[in-house]
């Protein structure tokens, strides 16, 4: 009972709204929070948050480009695989008709 | 038992949830890139020449797939012969809010694809998406042409999110979630969790506890279960900013998927694209994702082969809880069984 009637007040609208507004003033806090703490960290010349952040994006750029390398490898390796099959199969051929002359 | 001695019992259990044990299925890391990990369940017998490859959602973890011993998905799967792939998130930081939803559609998800089949020698391959994960499987289906995806499950899946609860709070235009992602690079899991927990707010921050309280009392309290899923519950990945706006804005506030409006990298993600053997599951009780949040799929798709399974049940509690083996498992394997062979 308590229940539906607790699920009844959370999909108002009213209670949306409140939703809303909390959410927006406790993140404006915690960013106020943050910021603070960053530019605090920072004055101090020591690594904040931002730039290991910053440094974590350099990595990550660098293995998407090294994850594309690796994938033309990969279709490389497997089109000379199957040009070396094809053209065993027709040498195979070649020799077959070479020895039945 | 008596009070004092069911209150240590029941402190111990909620003091001991983080030591349960969870996703401890052996498997194999077969693939990485970023955060995003590839695993690959080992088996002795792999019996079906098309993989299953498991996706689940951005928020929570996917160990869910792999719950506790006796109550997993992944050991049931590998039991009726299947070869199955997990693609997991990982755990995002703020060097990942770059990632969006194109991220993970266009570049995460078909590299993942692209490693399953080439580690299992295998032409095609079984999506099975849960929750956001399902939405991206859905729209990778929808984008792809390489054939690769012969069939697609679809588990509790939000296409259409008309009507939901959560987009009762979220679509609303005081909702800034341009202020929350650009407050936090990662939007925390917690914030993420606490917003979920408040759709059914005295299920899961009361009737959770006293049942366990009660059964503890009783002497019947599953200790073992109860601690599996709350430790499933309460590990809450962050949510790469840019994934987080785009995907309130665009399926919450715009709800562009129904809508053919929604485009990754240039690409319009036109759901009549989607032309695989089709199963989609909803839970009747899902305040989550709704069964009528997922059934206008139906009427978008191209796939002639569509099977719908519709079982009460809440959006997780459908696939992971303790009737799960029983009651659905068995329906899902022999669905993907009919159709893993050449």
């Amino acid at each position: 009972m308590a229940e539906e009637r607790d699920e009844r007040l959370v999909q108002r609208n009213a209670f949306g709204e409140l939703m809303a507004m909390a959410t927006e003033n406790v993140v404006a806090l915690a960013k106020i929070g943050a910021d603070a703490g960053d530019l605090m960290v920072r004055n101090l010349r020591l690594a904040g948050r931002r730039d290991i952040a910053r440094l974590g994006q350099q990595l990550a750029r660098t293995e998407d480009k090294l994850e594309s390398v690796l994938q033309e490898v990969e279709r490389l390796q497997d089109e000379l695989r199957a040009e070396r099959e094809r053209s065993a199969q027709s040498n195979g051929a070649h020799r077959s008709r070479t020895e039945s002359t | 038992m008596n009070p004092a001695r069911a209150a240590v019992e029941f402190t111990n259990t909620i003091l001991t949830t983080e030591d349960a044990p969870i996703g401890t299925t052996p498997r194999d890391v077969v693939w990485t890139h970023r955060k995003v990990t590839l695993y690959r369940y080992r088996s002795t017998r792999r019996e079906h020449a098309v993989p299953v490859l498991l996706v689940f959602a951005l928020i929570n973890r996917p160990a869910i797939f792999d719950l506790r011993p006796g109550n997993s998905f992944v050991s049931f799967l590998l039991e009726q012969g299947f070869d199955v792939f997990l693609l997991d998130w990982g755990i995002p930081d703020d060097e990942d809010a770059d990632m969006g939803l194109e991220a993970y559609v266009c570049d995460e998800l078909p590299w993942g694809i692209r490693e399953t089949l080439r580690t299992a020698g295998a032409e095609e391959v079984s999506l099975l998406g849960w929750c956001i994960g399902g939405t991206l499987c859905a729209m990778h289906c929808a984008t792809a042409d390489d054939g690769a995806v012969r069939n697609l499950v679809l588990l509790t899946t939000p296409i259409d999110t008309t009507g939901s609860r959560y987009s009762n709070w979220v679509a609303r235009d005081s909702f800034d979630h341009d202020l929350v992602a650009d407050a936090y690079p990662a939007v925390p899991g917690r914030m993420v969790d606490f917003a979920n927990k408040l759709l059914k707010p005295v299920q899961n921050f009361w009737t959770t506890y006293s049942d366990l309280w009660d059964a503890t009392q009783k002497g019947t309290a599953r200790v073992d279960a109860y601690q599996a899923m709350a430790r499933w519950v309460g590990d809450n990945p962050p949510f790469p900013s840019r994934a987080y706006r785009e995907w309130i804005e665009w399926m919450y506030k715009e709800n562009r998927l129904v809508r053919g409006r929604m485009r990754l990298r240039g690409r319009r993600i036109d759901l009549g694209r989607v032309e695989q053997n089709l199963l989609v599951v909803t839970a009747g009780a899902d305040h989550i994702a709704p069964p009528s949040n997922t059934a206008p799929i139906f009427d978008l798709v191209s796939s002639e082969d569509v099977t719908h399974l519709d079982r009460p049940g809440g959006h997780i509690g459908l696939m992971a809880g303790s009737r799960a083996r029983e009651e659905i498992w068995p329906d899902l394997a022999a669905w993907l069984e009919e159709r893993s062979n050449p």
